[in-house]
């Protein structure tokens, strides 16, 4: 069943939500029956009743064998780094972390590997190379196998996040919610299901039957471009608003999971704009992987300037992130694409400081935001893959 | 105790004196409480030649992967996980 996309889902979720409500008010709701509460979750989301026979929780033991392989996986190399730092081991934890994912994007569909394959599995996937960085780096040095499975899975946000944090995630189970904190988090709750409401059932619903659903079906330049606009609102309407759903049903349970967006068409800049946009997902990238390959590279002393060094940065960066969402020419484009601007707006913001442009005026701001918004709307354009 | 006391006011200045060369920016010195994301006074490019320089300065592992940005929101913010991370 998907999450957030029916009142019948909304009716289930009451069990947990009550159930989590009532044990909290009384001190009550431990990691243990969080785990619980999610186990029952998984189950219902990951079953498909209408599926006839064996073929009805095929997708609950995809979910639980892959809990099961990262778990193992990520004990393994908490060992391992217990005795000695090896990158090989590192690398190698990566690697078997990654497979599932890879397999799942890059073998075509028809070759058997549909059996592991579920809803959320890259959104997962990055949990867990964030535990095992976190390991690498000492970050990390204890594992409960209850947090583990409880991180990876929780049920909120298992099929489409927002990426949280391990060591944020294990802050947030470890606090005990006095009555007052728990109201904090019910308010705070009430009022992003609320907006996951507004935004996924209403903006997002008219925008895709009144606006993008026309101009999909039209030919021409003109709905092209009517097309863009269409969808990379529909896009923010329709995500944000499921964002807001994960965020507020976790604050209930005591899981105060980080925005995943910030007004992303404010932003000034290109820079800014991944600094609201699915930012779960951007800081993942930005510091497990451009800031380590900056480090990386600077220590290496890999190429003769830093400017250099932060170009490769961003177009490794980004193809891995346009990747991640599908082994497709567009994502691909994609993630290009936006490498190329961040480069060029980084160059031209250092020669800006360089000449000591400081302080832009509110003329430049304006028409800086608002030639953002359009690169990002082509940016969708490419992404959505309606250029071919 | 005042030994300690000292100790703690250097590693704060030494953090600082760091932190204004890596910006280019002297407001840190000023203003412990400025928000230096929001400002645009750091951003990622230059958060990575402040671990770099703090790294060196200091002789401690930091990882990109525990600055949650809240935790290095702020000058002030920086020093105080600093002085955790050296342990004083």
């Amino acid at each position: 069943m998907i999450p957030y996309a029916s009142f019948f889902y909304f009716g289930l979720l009451l069990y947990p939500l009550v159930i989590g409500l009532v044990l909290a008010w009384f001190g009550k709701l431990t990691p243990g029956i969080l785990l619980g509460l999610t186990v029952a979750m998984v189950v219902v989301q990951y079953s498909r009743i209408q599926a006839e026979g064996p073929n009805a929780f095929d997708k609950v033991w995809a979910v639980a064998g892959f809990a099961l392989y990262q778990l193992a996986i990520a004990s393994a190399f908490l060992q391992v780094r217990q005795r000695l730092q090896s990158k090989p081991a590192f690398w190698f934890a990566i690697i078997l972390s990654l497979l599932p994912l890879a397999l799942v994007k890059v073998v075509p569909t028809n070759a058997g590997v549909t059996l592991i394959e579920f809803v959320g599995v890259s959104y997962v996937t990055f949990r867990s190379l964030d535990v095992i960085i976190g390991i690498e780096d000492r970050l990390i040095t204890a594992l409960s196998s209850r947090q583990y499975v409880l991180f990876l899975l929780f049920f909120p946000a298992v099929s489409s996040g927002p990426i949280d944090r391990f060591r944020r995630f294990a802050g947030d189970l470890a606090q005990p919610r006095t009555r007052q904190i728990l109201l904090a988090d019910v308010d705070s709750g009430v009022q992003h299901i609320m907006r996951g409401f507004a935004y996924k059932f209403l903006v997002a619903a008219l925008i895709k039957s009144h606006w993008l659903e026309p101009a999909e079906s039209a030919h021409g330049m003109w709905s092209t471009i009517s097309y863009m606009y269409a969808y990379t609102l529909y896009l923010f309407f329709d995500f944000a608003g499921y964002s807001a759903f994960a965020i507020g049903i976790g604050s209930m349970l005591g899981i105060r999971t980080p925005e995943n967006f910030r007004l992303p068409f404010l932003a000034r800049n290109i820079n800014d704009f991944w600094n609201r946009w699915h930012i779960s997902l951007s800081t993942w990238f930005r510091d497990h992987v451009f800031m380590r390959f900056m480090l990386a590279a600077t220590r290496g002393k890999w190429f003769r300037s830093r400017e250099v060094a932060s170009v490769a940065a961003f177009y490794v960066t980004f193809l891995l992130m346009g990747l991640w969402h599908g082994v497709a020419l567009r994502y691909v484009v994609y993630g290009l694409y936006h490498a190329t601007l961040l480069s060029v707006h980084n160059v031209f913001g250092r020669w800006r400081r360089k000449h000591g442009k400081g302080e832009a005026g509110l003329g430049w701001e304006v028409a800086s935001t608002a030639l953002t918004f359009q690169l990002v709307c082509f940016g969708l354009l490419i992404f959505s893959g309606r250029l071919g | 105790m005042p030994v300690n006391s000292e100790r703690r006011l250097s590693i704060a200045e030494r953090v600082i004196e760091v932190l204004a060369e890596v910006a280019e920016d002297n407001v840190v010195r000023t203003d412990p409480d400025i928000p230096l994301f929001e400002q645009d006074v750091l951003d990622s490019l230059r958060t990575v030649d402040l671990i770099l320089a703090l790294t060196k300065e200091f002789g401690v592992d930091i990882s990109p992967a525990e600055l949650d940005r809240s935790l290095w929101a702020t000058p002030k913010h920086i020093v105080a996980f600093m002085e955790a991370k050296v342990g004083v």
